[in-house]
């Protein structure tokens, strides 16, 4: 019903892109691959699962791809309720880890609704976007709806707690309103009540992760908590120099001195081994994808296309600096995931499907021109 | 403007491409402070942060938190810690680990002391996880470790805290024993454990390990290329566990497990006003001090191997036909449903002939006319196997779940067994066969499918004692705080009432005091002067009930299948305050075996509260534990 097979679908499928992101995939493999290394004897292998994660996501990669995006769009509210109720679900009675409780238990494995909720929730600004199309800028009180939208998730993702996933959406969505149009007036207005409301924001954050902010501004005042992952963090990629330590054989990786090696901190994992030269490959191919990404959003021929894979694109880019730019030390230290690159099965999964929808939009510019 | 029919109105394409521009430079400009900071620390800092990472001397150290204390209900220590030495090695730069070994071992040979590692070198060593060598040492290796360290880089002893078992295994079996955390433990998400924590493994040790095991501290050090610690670079202190307050009494216990003088078996006393349980014995038992440092393989099969099975908790989990102490139960039902009065007379011949077979009375030559009290009191089979026919097992079995029987007591400790109340819809769903009319005769008399625990058994005697309400079993009184104070409280808990009218429970009271009280009574050798024991005896059937007398005796020479011993029993007549249940497997006769165990434990209490115990001074002193570093 849906599903319409067009010879053009495969004509015009986006190599570059698919590429792109195999690429990185492959890279991310490799890499857990080289930290699960010294995860010793009793553990299943990550790279594995990584690797059966990739695996999976290609499939709904296949399903964001090949139904139109027009189709799927129809369901973007649903999927936004389907993903807002597992949100529910998750603070009802949600699988607990680390002191967050951010899953639901499907028998085999742990689902993160917070993962699914970023995609769903570009769909379905969207869709408000493409529904209520207007020549003029936004002003702020025609934004309520879309308001509310973002900050429902939020507030029950802040609950979990996950910062990360939190700020990951307001700054998606954000990108997407500022790239849709708003009021220059309107865009005062908010950034100023941002800044007021900051103060009360502090008020409700978690011990740790007002640690986290202000050993940001000082790490080494608090050498035993978090001030330890940037300052392990920044040895083992400084250690690396030009070309890296090779495959295997960084010392701070492998003698686990690097906290969350698999995930967060995958990346200094990556510059150790690899060196600046490895780092710098692996920065310019997700480059490449954001510029890619970009240029699709460019070239849709309709505002859902352009919104949809601007919001995408937004995703990536975001994260990709975020993560890098705490692993690095620039940044302070919020759970930020890199993407393809770090462990995490529904992360995997989201993003290969929102890479299906950016594939998606790019071919049927193809076809929509008829 | 020659867009497709969809984009009629909404933003120009220009103004897109416009801001898409702006964006591509936004972030490719981000990128590029990205790889401008990564070119920074990777080049220009390169070597220093290089040369860092190979003196990386930073290690971080776990310290165990010291395990909260197990006190009974007087304030004696049951459960202390004490320090134990062990020797680590932390791989150190350019040390050949085999022949640092060597070393060691040849260190230990000049006091001709063998050096017996606990396991072998793991194949990776990493430079920041210490590898236990030996366990729980001498001070004699402290002294040879501490002595030719400069010879011995990397080579250091640590000091933890351990379980001590203050009573060893007399309370093993209830209050369990500790062990390093396990994989499965370490894999659970929620249970913040890391390797080499210790966690309780069974009994009260790991039913309360969540409060007892206190929070795991941690030291980050800076050590020099031999290992030794350099500086303390910041520490969180472990946190104590917290005090767990026991119903139990230490004094009564220990006379309790010397009173089955290591005959295998179990008994509960526990008392009847609320439940809480005085002592809890089960024999033969283990020593929970042997798992401190990781037990022997050789010690732990043979524990598990024994068919004896030291190491399970008789008193909940061994299930015991009720053998006469169930015909209690038999006559309260019997009374309540008016299928007897207290008048009425039954004519015990010494056998009870249904159908072709004959049910033997335990006195061969029979009671002769036996009314209830009688019946009770010298413990008359025919009696009840004519009582129980008139009842029915289902009418039997009402009364014995209304005792708690065939339901676990709901007692704080895990592999409690649930015991069993036959019906007829159980044995039609269990073995697809309809009830038979012997199989109630056997019921009657507390044989055939029934099974109790011994906890089941006293829970079941201190309702009857206190006039009818089940109160369910309880261990623990309170979890302190270290530094004092009420972290939970566990409060009495009511299961239910009996239900029997005042008469019947005044009927049933006064037979089990002329069981021990009376001529002919079977539980004669439970009287204790001044005390006014009651009780009931029992001796249950391991093997089925032999037709005639002489198989029977041929039977009893293998010991295994000997009858166990019962008896249940409370006191004082009037106001009691105290219920003991006991079984003695295999022993013989419930009135020769048991019913002097339980009068050594009744005279053990009785005598103890003569001694008017001065709570404080009781108390044994806490060994002081020097702080880990």
């Amino acid at each position: 019903m849906f599903f319409k097979y067009d010879r053009r679908i495969l004509q015009n499928f986006d190599r570059t892109l698919f590429a792109l992101v195999m690429s990185i995939c492959a890279i991310g493999v490799v890499n857990i691959y080289s930290t699960g290394f010294s995860l010793g004897e009793n553990a299943a292998p990550l790279y594995v699962k990584q690797l059966q994660w990739i695996v999976f996501g290609l499939l709904f990669m296949m399903v964001t791809f090949f139904i139109d995006y027009r189709d799927i769009n129809r369901a973007a509210y649903g999927i936004y309720a389907f993903a807002l109720a597992s949100l529910v679900a998750v603070a009802l009675f949600g699988h607990t880890a680390n002191g967050a409780q951010r899953w639901i238990s499907l028998g085999v494995f742990l689902f993160q609704p917070s993962e699914l909720m970023k995609i769903s929730i570009i769909l379905a600004l969207a869709r408000y976007f493409d529904d209520h199309k207007s020549m003029e800028p936004y002003r702020l009180r025609e934004l309520w709806v879309p308001f509310g939208m973002v900050m429902l998730p939020c507030a029950l993702i802040l609950k979990q707690p996950d910062l990360g996933t939190a700020l990951m959406i307001v700054l998606v969505s954000a990108s997407i309103v500022l790239f849709i149009g708003m009021n220059w007036k309107s865009i005062l207005i908010a950034v100023s009540s941002l800044l007021v409301l900051m103060p009360l924001a502090w008020h409700f954050l978690k011990d740790y992760q007002k640690n986290r902010l202000l050993t940001f501004l000082s790490p080494e005042s608090d050498p035993l908590g978090t001030g330890y992952h940037i300052i392990q963090s920044m040895i083992a990629i400084g250690s690396g120099g030009f070309l890296g330590k090779g495959f295997l054989k960084g010392s701070q990786t492998q003698l686990k001195f690097l906290p969350e090696q698999q995930t967060d901190f995958v990346f200094s994992v990556f510059a150790e081994e690899w060196g600046f030269l490895g780092g710098l490959v692996l920065m310019l191919i997700f480059t490449s994808l954001i510029i890619w990404g970009l240029k699709i959003a460019l070239h849709s021929k309709d505002l859902l296309g352009t919104i949809i894979s601007f919001g995408i694109t937004a995703l990536i880019a975001w994260q990709v600096l975020i993560n890098m730019g705490m692993v690095l030390g620039v940044l302070p230290v919020v759970g930020i995931p890199l993407p393809f690159i770090s462990y995490g099965g529904s992360a995997v999964v989201s993003l290969m499907a929102a890479i299906g929808l950016l594939m998606n939009v790019s071919v049927r510019r193809f076809i929509l021109q008829r | 403007m020659n867009k497709p029919g969809n984009l009629q109105n909404g933003p120009e394409p220009a103004d897109f491409r416009r801001k898409l521009t702006v964006v591509m430079i936004l972030i490719c400009a981000a990128l590029s402070v990205l790889m401008i900071r990564l070119w920074y620390l990777q080049i220009i800092k390169g070597d220093e942060l290089k040369q860092r990472s190979e003196n990386n001397a930073v290690r971080f150290r776990r310290i165990q938190p010291l395990r909260g204390l197990i006190i009974d209900r007087n304030g004696m220590v049951i459960v202390d810690n004490r320090p134990s030495f062990d020797v680590l090695y932390l791989p150190a730069r350019g040390v050949d680990p085999d022949s640092l070994l060597g070393k060691l071992r040849d260190i230990y040979a000049t006091k001709s002391i063998d050096f017996s590692p606990i396991q072998p070198l793991p194949r990776t060593l990493k430079s920041y996880l210490p590898v236990r060598l030996e366990k729980n040492v001498g001070m004699e290796k402290v002294a040879l470790v501490e002595t030719n360290s400069m010879d011995l880089p990397g080579v250091y002893v640590d000091v933890t805290p351990v379980r001590l078992y203050l009573d060893g295994e007399v309370t093993a079996p209830i209050i369990g024993y500790t062990g390093e955390v396990s994989k499965e433990e370490l894999e659970r998400p929620e249970g913040d454990y890391a390797s080499g924590d210790i966690t309780g493994k069974s009994g009260i040790e790991k039913a309360l390990d969540p409060y007892v095991r206190g929070r795991r501290g941690n030291e980050l050090v800076e050590v020099n290329v031999t290992g030794k610690v350099i500086k303390n670079l910041g520490r969180i202190d472990p946190v104590c566990g917290a005090n767990v307050v026991l119903t139990m009494d230490a004094a009564l216990q220990k006379a309790a497990w010397e009173a089955f003088e290591g005959r295998p078996g179990a008994a509960v006393a526990m008392d009847p006003r609320d439940g809480s349980i005085l002592a809890m014995v089960s024999s033969p038992s283990f020593d929970p001090n042997l798992f401190n440092s990781g037990i022997a393989r050789e010690a732990w099969e043979k524990l598990q191997k024994d068919p004896l099975k030291p190491m399970s908790n008789r008193a909940i989990a061994g299930q015991y036909p009720p053998g006469s102490t169930y015909k209690l139960i038999v006559a309260a039902a019997a009374l309540e449903e008016g299928v007897i009065t207290p008048e009425t007379r039954i004519h015990c011949k010494g056998s009870f002939d249904l159908g072709n077979r004959t049910y033997r009375c335990w006195r061969k030559n029979g009671h002769g006319p036996v009314n209830l009290h009688r019946a009770l009191v010298e413990s008359c089979d025919v009696y009840f196997y004519t009582v129980g026919k008139k009842l029915g097992v289902d009418r039997i079995a009402h009364y014995a779940k209304k005792f708690g029987l065939g339901d676990a007591t709901g007692i704080e400790l895990a592999h409690e067994r649930k015991g069993l109340v036959p019906t007829r819809e159980w044995k039609l769903a269990r073995m697809k066969e309809p009830w038979q009319m012997g199989e109630t005769i056997s019921i009657s008399i507390g044989q055939g499918f029934n099974l109790t625990t011994p906890l089941q058994l006293a829970q079941a005697y201190a309702a009857l004692a206190n006039g009818g309400t089940l109160w369910r079993p309880r261990l623990v009184q309170r979890i302190e705080a270290p530094q004092g104070g009420v972290v939970r409280e566990y409060p009495p808990e009511k299961r239910g009432e009996l239900g029997l009218s005042g008469e019947t429970v005044k009927l049933l009271q006064q037979a089990l005091w002329g069981v021990v009280n009376e001529n002919g009574g079977t539980g004669y050798a439970a009287r204790i002067d001044g005390a006014d024991v009651c009780g009931k005896t029992g001796t249950s059937q391991v093997v089925g009930l032999p037709q005639d007398e002489q198989a029977r005796r041929r039977k009893r020479i293998a010991a295994f299948q000997k009858d166990h011993a019962l008896f249940a029993c409370y006191a004082p007549a009037k106001r009691p305050e105290i219920v003991v249940a006991v079984v003695a497997e295999h022993a013989g006769g419930g009135g020769a075996v048991a019913a002097p165990i339980a009068r050594r434990i009744l005279k053990a209490y009785f005598d103890g509260k003569k001694k008017e115990r001065p709570l404080e001074a009781a108390a044994r002193p806490q060994t002081p534990m020097p702080a880990g570093n």
